[in-house]
């Protein structure tokens, strides 16, 4: 058990399966299961968030990204008209360009392969916690991300609702 | 024994799927969701590389602050896909651009 720790196989199989679902959110035909298959990325996404030790970031990613917004996707995904796939001249090239930033960016972080994870959980109401940083340091940007929150529900009703007809 | 490097390649190879699909797919709302599987490689990055800093928690905001402004721009995004089907009846961005103006 030593030599296939815990942690290991956590990651392995949560960063899998953000591959997995990220392929699928790109190459499914459906936008139905595309944007399912995203939610899925955004929970396999909050495991591995919670494994380097954020665990409230892992919760805000599920119950704000995955709950409201990616559901918002989903259920507006069934109002368009699903619209067939057509060959694409780009694929070659943009698979030559998607492998260049992989590789471009493997070789910027190489020196992180030293750094290894401490089992350490990330405080949120302690001295140096994410809450009091938040709301010490960071209470504007807090601020303007609750009004563009505010905004965008309006902005979405207004622009979502169907229209009155006029007799 | 993991290394913060392992998230960070999961991270690249997330941000370049993301790459792939914006720029293959013409339907606007698989581009949109090209986008945030881009986001979701990011912000992969960004926890990974705050947690190997002094300071994780400045980290932490910065992707609580990128979270909530990603759910701000898909209502955006959503919407105007939304109101663009309503009056065009397509979100193919091929046949929008034909239709301009």
């Amino acid at each position: 058990m030593s030599q296939f720790p815990i942690e290991l196989i956590v990651f392995s199989a949560f960063s899998i399966s953000a591959i997995v679902f990220s392929l699928l959110v790109v190459e499914h035909k459906s936008l139905v299961y595309s944007a399912l298959s995203l939610a899925f990325l955004g929970i396999s996404n909050a495991a591995l968030f919670a494994l380097l030790g954020f665990d409230y970031i892992a919760l805000f990613q599920i119950s704000v990204y995955v709950g409201a917004a990616v559901m918002f996707i989903l259920f507006s995904a069934t109002l368009f008209r699903e619209i067939p796939p057509t060959e694409v001249p780009m694929r070659a090239a943009a698979i030559g360009i998607a492998i260049l930033v992989i590789a471009a960016i493997a070789a910027i972080f190489l020196p992180y392969n030293e750094v290894v994870l401490s089992p350490v959980s990330i405080p949120w109401d302690k001295e140096g916690g994410l809450a009091r940083t938040l709301v010490q340091s960071y209470w504007f940007p807090f601020l303007v991300v609750a009004l563009a929150l505010i905004t965008t529900l309006i902005e979405g009703i207004t622009l979502a609702r169907r229209e009155e007809v006029v007799e | 024994m993991l290394v913060i490097y392992s998230f960070l390649i999961t991270s690249a190879v997330i941000f370049g799927i993301g790459i792939y699909g914006f720029i293959t797919r013409r339907n606007m709302l698989k581009m949109l969701m090209s986008a945030e599987v881009m986001f979701n490689g990011a912000l992969l990055a960004l926890l990974a590389l705050s947690r190997a800093s002094m300071v994780p928690a400045k980290g932490g905001i910065l992707a609580l602050i990128a979270i909530s402004l990603a759910a701000s721009e898909i209502g955006v995004m959503v919407s105007l896909a939304i109101l663009i089907f309503r009056i065009k009846r397509t979100i193919d961005v091929y046949e929008l651009r034909r239709h301009r103006g």
